[in-house]
């Protein structure tokens, strides 16, 4: 008797009950037990990383925010702190209230509405709302990470400065429960309501979405900037009347920063009010949304698979002759080799969103910088301020070239039945993706650089370092990230995002971290110096060898890391 | 009837991807459900399976409608669809429990039938691994397991041999033999036509939404007045240019 005959003997099962929330929820569970065991016997060392990392960013936030509120609580800021703290609070919640909603949003839509996962458990007999409840507390304990990141931080300042009792530990952590259920209930609702009615355009409609939600901010910020010309009471005034609507009661964020403020001031019978009102609604929209959701979740799901995707026609003018500029100096086999990768990078939002909304605000940023101070900066802010820029401009092109850039040789891996066939020598494909990378990478941090020293108008000398030093960083990044790809690929994976976070991206994004590091500590220098000990427009001996130390570092590092990633490739197998 | 189409349409925009198909298949029988790609095959089953719902016409899964029974048309039925789902992090052994709890199998139950699946399916040495690391055929081996384990009176399997050695596809083919002797239910959607014609009861062929042809081979044959490989039956069906070069078949959707 074969197994299959013999199971079709056995006793049927019991009726069918569908399995509750409870039971996906222990399968949850036991995926997360199972990912962190693993981590913990295969790569403690890079759990440890990541946890350290975070302990760092989170320790360097508390020390920020702790700084910031001693410099306010002086004496001759008392005033001003009495007024801006409230404004800081509605400001971070309001924000988070954005934040959350659009974090939750994407994420409870990959979740519910693409993927296999949800194929899978529609399938058997699980009740609808129970898919969705596990679905939209997974994304909540997700995108709850933000909230966690800076509010902890930001509070635990707080209540030291102000040296607060236990009882506003208790009510923040509360009120911090209580409110991301509220923008992710939204979140949830927006998911479905894409798949319900924008099923065909899920990506450009978030993508739009944020777009727009991006403008307003930038356009309100660029009004908040614009009061700053005024004087100072003026600009107080305008401030307040711009903020004013922020403190809406019906605003979750107010009734969040009510329970803190009053928490604070020890009137926590008051506070606990607030912590009702939010908890209450929170408890409401989530039961609202998960029925709501749930009852149209199968209709939704059918929807948002039904449709045919958007199909767009690509006439392939526009990169063909981006690239013929751009790569000119390119022999036409390695230019068609760079084509793909425009064309990839063009036709992935997420790759030119990033450089494009960072980059975008710090120009936006740059932009407005002069009117802060219509009558000049001295030269002590100017070298502040010129050192700031080139850390945020470094930092992201670590991030861009430690997520797209070192992921380019391993996918290039998988085509190697066409790419190793061409006629080629391997190193000159590493020279291409590194000459692609550079592009990129030049223009975006190049150009804000360039604004930078015209909002500033920096000094020639200082202008030469900033400018020098963003074409040795951009070197050093691409040819880590180029050169790192190819010594320590994974050509198995085929997701990008996966490479990027493997065994030789997180090295790579420590090898990235370490050159930023190092060029910004050299600038920091060259600043401090300028501005501090000589207080002189013009570099001295000791500034220029600094200066010739940070573009070799640059661009010893990148021409380094391009050699020994090409010897790997030359040698690798397929 | 363990599985009842009743004119089922399904449109993707101006396009009919099904085109108000109806299908009876009996307990007891061994469906091979053919067509080209882009057929309406895929579509077909997501309506059986409850993923896609008919914009007109009804579904039933033992007697169960699936727009509004759904949860027991679902408990009576499994589905494995073309590219099978497993969680990564999760081994072979603790999925199929999961699956287990899903169904309501009682542990004991779950956990003898889950080794003896395993143990058919040449998959025991890897049952405690995680899903990850597992081969296309390997996964295939596991989301099989997971979809015979409560027993089910339907069966519907969408392309079930890709990426399976000859061993396994051998051992896929007598299993769902043995499922139909003893009076269960096979839907199979497969490209590979040598397959359906040795396992399969009764044929299906559906083409640009609609059935054009739907038997027994024998009575495909038969209609197809001259003696065919179904390969042949196949091209002729889904292409009249060529059924009137090489001797037309008739149209038999809807006779079976």
């Amino acid at each position: 008797m074969t197994t299959a005959t013999a199971m079709t003997v056995e006793a049927a099962p019991p009726a069918a009950s569908p399995p509750g929330l409870g039971l996906l929820l222990r399968i949850r569970l036991a995926v997360l037990r199972n990912r962190v065991r693993q981590l913990t016997d295969q790569s403690p060392a890079r759990l440890l990383l990541v946890l350290l990392f975070v302990a760092i960013i989170w320790i360097a936030l508390y020390m920020l925010f702790d700084y910031v509120f001693r410099f306010m609580r002086r004496d001759q800021f008392e005033q001003q702190a009495v007024i801006a703290i409230p404004y800081v609070f509605h400001i971070f919640f309001v924000a988070m209230t954005f934040l959350l909603t659009f974090s939750t949003a994407v994420i409870v839509y990959s979740t519910l509405f693409s993927g296999r996962e949800p194929s899978f458990l529609i399938a058997a007999p699980n009740h609808p709302r129970s898919i969705v409840a596990v679905m939209y507390l997974e994304a909540l304990f997700f995108a709850s990470w933000s909230l966690l990141l800076l509010g902890v931080p930001l509070m635990m300042a707080i209540a030291r400065v102000q040296g607060l009792s236990w009882q506003f530990y208790a009510t923040f952590l509360v009120a911090f429960l209580g409110f991301v259920p509220i923008p992710g209930s939204l979140g949830l609702a927006a998911a479905w309501a894409v798949a319900m009615w924008l099923p065909r355009s899920a990506k450009r409609a978030v993508f739009w979405g944020a777009a727009i939600l991006l403008i307003l901010v930038i356009l309100w910020w660029g009004r908040l900037w614009a009061l700053s010309s005024g004087s100072s009471s003026d600009w107080l005034k305008g401030f307040m009347r711009e903020m004013s609507y922020l403190k809406n009661a019906l605003l979750p964020s107010t009734w969040v920063t009510n329970a803190i403020r009053l928490s604070i001031d020890g009137k926590f019978a008051p506070a606990a009010f607030y912590l009702g009102v939010t908890l209450s609604n929170a408890l409401f929209l989530s039961w609202l949304c998960i029925n709501v959701v749930g009852a149209g979740y199968g209709r939704a799901f059918g929807r948002a698979h039904a449709a045919p995707t958007h199909t767009t026609v690509y006439s392939g003018w526009a990169s063909h002759w981006l690239t013929a500029v751009a790569f000119f100096y390119l022999p036409p086999r390695l230019r068609a080799l760079i084509l793909k990768d425009v064309r990839t990078f063009l036709r992935d939002p997420m790759q030119w969103s990033q450089l494009l909304i960072l980059f975008g605000l710090l120009s936006l940023y740059l932009t407005y910088l002069p009117r802060t101070r219509p009558e000049g900066f001295t030269l002590q802010w100017k070298a502040f301020i010129c050192f700031l820029n080139y850390g945020a401009v470094t930092l992201i092109l670590s991030t861009f070239t430690s997520r797209f850039v070192f992921p380019l040789i391993s996918i290039e891996g998988q085509q190697m039945w066409l790419v190793g066939l061409w006629p080629v020598p391997r190193g000159r494909i590493m020279w291409a993706k590194f000459a692609f990378a550079m592009t990129i990478t030049l223009t975006a941090g190049m150009g804000v650089t360039l604004l930078s020293i015209r909002a500033l108008n920096l000094p020639v000398s200082l202008a030469i370092v900033q400018a020098v030093g963003t074409f040795a960083a951009c070197v050093g990044l691409c040819g880590l990230a180029v050169g790192l790809g190819a010594k320590l690929p994974n050509y198995e994976q085929r997701s990008a995002g996966r490479i990027a976070s493997g065994l030789g991206g997180t090295v790579n994004l420590i090898a990235s971290i370490a050159v930023v590091t190092g060029v910004v500590v050299v600038m920091g220098i060259i600043c401090y110096r300028m501005a501090v000990l000589t207080e002189s427009t013009q570099l001295d001996a000791l500034g220029w060898a600094l200066f010739a130390f940070m573009a070799a570092l640059g661009l010893g590092t990148g021409v380094t890391a391009m050699q020994t990633g090409i010897a790997s490739f030359r040698d690798a197998e397929f | 009837m363990s599985i009842l189409i009743q004119k089922v349409t399904k449109c993707y925009g101006r396009k009919r991807a099904v085109d108000g198909i109806s299908l009876e298949v009996r307990a007891g029988e061994l469906f091979a459900f053919l067509g080209p790609n882009g057929a309406g095959k895929t579509t077909t089953i997501k309506m059986m399976s409850g993923l896609l719902r008919p914009d007109e016409g009804t579904v039933h899964i033992c007697g169960h409608a699936m727009a509004a029974d759904a949860l027991m048309a679902k408990s009576k039925m499994s589905y494995v669809p073309d590219e099978p789902f497993l969680y990564e992090k999760l081994t072979a052994r603790e999925f199929l429990r999961f699956v287990g709890q899903m169904y309501s199998l009682p542990d004991d139950v779950s956990q003898r039938r889950a080794a003896a699946l395993m143990e058919r399916l040449n998959i025991t040495g890897f049952a405690d691994q995680l899903a990850e690391g597992f081969s296309h055929g390997m996964k295939q081996k596991v989301v099989l397991a997971a979809a015979l384990l409560h027993d089910p009176e339907v069966l519907i399997v969408d392309e079930p041999m890709v990426g399976l050695d000859p061993g396994g596809m051998r051992t896929v083919k007598d299993l769902f033999r043995e499922r139909a002797l003893s009076g269960k239910t096979v839907f199979m959607s497969t490209h590979t036509l040598d397959i359906a014609e040795s396992i399969a009861d009764r044929i299906g062929i559906i083409n640009q939404g609609q059935i054009v042809a739907c038997g027994t081979l024998a009575e495909l044959k038969a209609r197809a007045a001259r003696e065919h490989r179904l390969e042949d039956i196949f091209l002729d069906v889904i292409n009249p240019m060529a059924a009137e070069m090489g001797g037309p078949v008739e149209a038999m959707a809807g006779r079976g």
